[in-house]
């Protein structure tokens, strides 16, 4: 009797876990083939829909707890006496601190101004964005921004920081996108460099550097040359726009390709401001 | 699962998702972040088997799925995997010796990053190669470790059956 019901529950357990096994693998399937796309990123636009002012409320709540305590901490222990000049070397400090705090946003802001300044990128139209969260995931170079689709931004805008291109807007919220970086190993980028020689740059990875395929063996590139966008692939992104530098070129005996690498303009690592180019709604 | 156990878990899965989004997001050792949610199949595992396990792992990892860039239902699959694997490896004995909890979710972690990143590149996510996979391991791991204990406590509450469930019911 006690047999037979271990063997029953036994059963259960194991056809309970096929069942999630095979629900996981179906929604994989799906999500992979693209002919649930429509749906699977209908979801996660719902999800993040959701999620994000939930996100932005605990990092609201979270920052000021953290200043509170760090204040009645340097408050509790001091005299009456002292309080008063105590206060006033705070204040002085705070005035500092959120100086050197402008400063470094106004440097920031500088640097993306020069930006702007590139032809390619000048006469089309632009959101100012905030870097909110950097590389949701270890396994994803993205970085989340402040502005989504109603402040204008489409799923697929090239999005360019100080140097450079930084990647392109993957999905979009409401008040809020995810850009995907050009190191991450899904971003692939039309580019050219030397006399309109054409080439696709491919993230590795973040932190590694670009590799830039199908390159002739024939080809003139050279370390420290600039590369472009082509505004080849449909479209995809607007020419020029500045993208990397070449690190290393190597030709392979036999091989019709050559092998090089490029390191971003733009520091991907020390991003505060960027500017989202308007170009897959105007394109 | 009773109704009331069900929405203990959505809760904590809520909570911990977003602890991972906020505060440990911004931890960050040689370039690598801690990945808390995996704690949830290892310590509900522990605590009530393998379908519980699996289930609340499926679960976890759906939610992760929903906010990532990576392709929905990895996360769902490696949680489900890793949650039934606890649960029927650990056995009662987790629950009875000390800190054994804390190596269970050392090794789980260990096991649910590196099948995460093979499952990607077999998906054709060639970046999950790329990444630095030790560095990963070992953050996720230690991070997950130090942490089991107050997760299992947290899923022995989900888990208290209410005044008119038979005690003892749970394992499975």
């Amino acid at each position: 009797m006690a047999r037979t019901v271990r063997q029953k529950r036994s059963r259960r357990t194991l056809a309970t876990f096929l069942v999630l096994v095979l629900l996981s693998v179906t929604i994989i399937t799906l999500d992979e083939t693209g002919r649930a796309a429509s749906l699977t990123s209908g979801l996660k636009s719902l999800a993040s829909d959701v999620y994000s002012p939930l996100r932005h409320g605990v990092n609201g709540v979270l920052d000021p707890i953290g200043r509170f305590f760090a204040g009645a901490v340097n408050y509790s222990s001091l005299e009456a006496e002292n309080q008063k000049l105590q206060d006033q070397i705070l204040r002085l400090e705070h005035r500092q601190a959120s100086d050197a705090a402008a400063q470094r946003q106004y440097a920031a802001l500088q640097r993306l101004l020069a930006t702007d300044r590139l032809p390619s990128v000048a006469s089309l139209p632009t959101v100012t964005a905030e870097v909110t969260a950097q590389n949701i995931s270890n396994f994803a170079a993205t970085v989340n921004i402040d502005k989504g689709r109603d402040q204008g931004v489409t799923a697929g805008d090239p999005v360019v920081g100080p140097g450079g291109l930084v990647g392109e807007v993957a999905t979009v919220t409401p008040n809020g996108a995810t850009v995907r970086l050009l190191t991450d190993g899904k971003s692939q980028i039309g580019v050219s460099f030397g006399h309109q020689q054409a080439a696709t740059l491919d993230g590795a990875g973040a932190g590694r550097l670009l590799q830039i395929q199908y390159v002739p063996s024939t080809a003139h590139v050279f370390v420290g040359e600039l590369i472009v966008t082509s505004g080849l692939q449909g479209g995809a992104l607007p020419p020029g726009i500045p993208v990397a530098k070449v690190t290393s070129v190597r030709s392979v005996v036999g091989a019709a390709d050559k092998q090089v690498t490029a390191r971003p303009l733009a520091d991907l690592n020390d991003l505060t401001y960027l500017e989202v180019i308007q170009w897959s709604g105007s394109s | 699962m009773s109704g009331r156990v069900v929405v203990r878990i959505l809760l904590l899965v809520a909570v911990t998702l977003l602890a991972q989004t906020t505060v440990v997001l911004d931890v960050r050792v040689g370039g690598a972040s801690p990945e808390i949610m995996y704690l949830m199949p290892i310590a509900a595992g522990i605590v009530g088997g393998p379908v519980d396990g699996a289930a609340v792992g499926f679960l976890a990892g759906i939610a992760v799925d929903l906010l990532s860039p990576t392709p929905l239902g990895m996360t769902a699959l490696v949680g489900t995997l890793v949650g039934f694997g606890v649960g029927a490896v650990s056995g009662g004995a987790v629950r009875e010796v000390r800190g054994l909890p804390t190596l269970v979710a050392l090794g789980a972690s260990v096991v649910a990053v590196m099948l995460y990143a093979v499952l990607g590149a077999v998906l054709g996510e060639s970046q999950f190669l790329h990444v630095d996979l030790a560095a990963v391991v070992a953050v996720v791991a230690v991070a997950n470790a130090v942490l089991a204990g107050p997760a299992v406590r947290l899923m022995r509450w989900a888990f208290e059956p209410s005044a008119g469930e038979p005690v003892g019911s749970r394992r499975r």
